[in-house]
């Protein structure tokens, strides 16, 4: 549908099978990176209406989500914490607890991942330890669970994309970051961390170590873009760490780099 | 009257001028009456449809009904009030439509927050590609809102099937088992990206294919002495499948997709496969007969050499 047919209407988009191929083909991805949902875009179109002029994406998916926002759904866009990659996902809003993952999983594993999520907020790195996890495993509700199956269900959360694992520490995966930054910000005001720039939820970045204060590592990255002596914006100190680099799609076409032979960032820096 | 309580009050009148004017709006397509968009037990009795039916305050009631509209419309819903009619849309796509209009007290109204929480339960199973029971339905919508249950899931498997192009449907005939299918055909790339699910692992088809030729059932003998044209032996790890009893006995099943039954009265006993109810919801029988006859003239010996390049191309286009 050409953007131009919306001119009268502000805040109703209307849906056709393109918008509806999209939602349907993002939601069994589940996340997905900027690149990727323009191809998803392009794809929808070319099924369904091959000579319309494919909309901007931004366009898009204002469009879509005024349709969604009824419903409480949006698509929703983050960027991921450790390289900057804009990401996408379709995500439920307004449900206020981690019962967003309910039906996936059992009384036990729920609490589990809170459990997790606990210590993630309140560790300075953003990771917290497989050993750490598993010690509170007597502590769940439900059905009793021994270490080796809290294993498998940490797995779970990893192949579910509500965690990441490095090097036998878990941290959230930038989905579940989307889709629960509100409720974790209702629910853990006091320990939970945020962006000195961009002032969303922080989970991985970099932070002062005079004033404290944090920056994602992106925003790091854009902040010090062009600084030959970066400082800390807070209280003017020498800003301790190493400027990270970022995803920049410009240079990754270029280059035609797998994501795989990026720079690898040490993303704990504190 | 203090300043903020004037504007206050000014904005109340044009939201509730507005909702006597807001109506929700389907394709040309749709001929059957349309729901409101935007019903709430507290309606305003104000409305001018001709078969509305007033809602007392409380006790919520079936949602006035609206004309048939043959252009769509798209209704700005931001409290401006008056015509609440925007630019009328060429009806070019038969599939074109725009959602309801939300209003503000419909979104709190108990009765539609437990319609987006069906839906995204709905959507939710969906992803994940597992059948849905009235019961699990029942519990979602929970027991106080019981009488409003068919309502509610009506409602929700509209906004399922305007904004998302899913239906749900029934599996069998007792009506306690669902599953939710796309309106829009799967396209071979989707197929292949992986993004659909179905035929994920390409085993499906050619084992669906196998299952009619036989009649409708196929001993899991002659799965397997089919399987072995295509290189796939029972206990044998495949490179690209995994362990091949597990997955056809299990994973497949447990996605509905296949029955595997005993075959009664057999002894020792032995099992056989059917199409489960998500390939009859699915499968594209067309496509699936498309198989058999490329099959059929295809000398055995050259079915594994057939098969595995197909996996190569997948693994190229990936």
């Amino acid at each position: 549908v050409p953007s131009s047919m919306q001119c009268g209407t502000r805040r109703m988009g209307v849906m056709t099978d393109v918008h509806r191929r999209f939602l349907q083909l993002l939601m069994t991805h589940g996340v997905l990176e900027e690149q990727a949902v323009k191809r998803l875009q392009k794809h929808c179109y070319k099924v369904h209406d091959c000579n319309a002029t494919v909309e901007k994406l931004e366009d898009f998916i204002n469009n879509i989500n005024s349709v969604l926002e009824s419903l409480c759904i949006e698509v929703k866009k983050g960027v991921t914490e450790d390289d900057g990659r804009p990401i996408y996902a379709l995500v439920n809003l307004a449900t206020t607890s981690v019962s967003k993952m309910a039906s996936d999983f059992a009384e036990n594993e729920l609490d589990l991942f809170r459990k997790a999520l606990e210590l993630i907020i309140d560790s300075e790195s953003g990771f917290a330890s497989s050993t750490n996890i598993l010690n509170l495993v007597d502590q769940l509700k439900g059905k009793k669970m021994r270490k080796k199956e809290a294993e498998q269900v940490l797995q779970k959360f990893v192949q579910n994309k509500w965690l990441i694992e490095k090097e036998g520490e878990f941290t959230l995966h930038s989905r579940a970051i989307l889709e629960m930054e509100q409720y974790i910000r209702a629910t853990y005001p006091d320990s939970v961390k945020m962006c000195n720039i961009c002032h969303s939820l922080l989970i991985q970045g970099q932070s002062c170590e005079t004033c404290g204060i944090r920056m994602h590592l992106p925003c790091v990255a854009k902040y010090f873009r062009s600084s030959s002596e970066p400082r800390c914006p807070h209280c003017n100190d020498c800003w301790p760490h190493e400027i990270p680099e970022i995803f920049n799609p410009e240079k990754e076409r270029e280059a035609g780099t797998s994501s795989s032979n990026k720079k690898s960032l040490r993303s704990r820096q504190h | 009257m203090p300043y903020g309580q004037k504007s206050k009050l000014r904005a109340r009148e044009k939201r509730r001028q507005a909702r006597s004017d807001t109506h929700s709006v389907k394709g040309a397509q749709t001929t059957t009456a349309e729901e409101e968009g935007s019903p709430s037990s507290s309606s305003p009795p104000s409305r001018d449809s001709p078969e509305s039916s007033p809602a007392a305050a409380g006790i919520p009631q079936e949602p006035p009904r609206v004309q048939p509209i043959t252009t769509a419309t798209v209704v700005d819903a931001s409290g401006t009030g008056a015509s609440g009619g925007a630019e009328g849309q060429d009806e070019g796509g038969p599939s074109s439509s725009a959602a309801p209009a939300p209003t503000e007290r419909s979104q709190r109204d108990p009765v539609t927050r437990r319609v987006s929480t069906l839906l995204q339960f709905l959507l939710h199973k969906y992803k994940m590609k597992e059948p849905i029971t009235k019961a699990e339905m029942l519990k979602i919508v929970n027991k106080r809102y019981k009488e409003h249950f068919s309502d509610i899931l009506r409602r929700a498997t509209e906004h399922m099937e305007l904004v998302f192009g899913l239906d749900l449907k029934e599996v069998d005939s007792t009506g306690q088992s669902y599953t939710i299918v796309s309106k829009l055909e799967i396209t071979k790339e989707e197929n292949l990206s992986g993004g659909r699910g179905f035929p994920k692992t390409r085993l499906l088809m050619p084992l669906l294919g196998i299952i009619i030729l036989n009649g409708n059932r196929a001993t899991e003998d002659e799965i397997w002495e089919f399987l072995s044209f295509l290189g796939i032996y029972d206990g044998k790890r495949h490179f690209m499948l995994g362990d091949p009893r597990r997955l056809i006995t299990r994973d497949i099943v447990k996605e509905t997709y296949l029955e595997y039954q005993e075959v009664p009265n057999s002894y020792p006993p032995r099992y056989e496969f059917l199409w489960g109810p998500r390939a009859h919801a699915e499968a594209n029988e067309e496509k699936v007969l498309e198989f058999l006859v490329k099959i059929n003239d295809t000398d055995p010996r050259a079915f594994q050499a057939l098969y595995e390049e197909t996996w190569v191309d997948e693994a190229k286009r990936a």
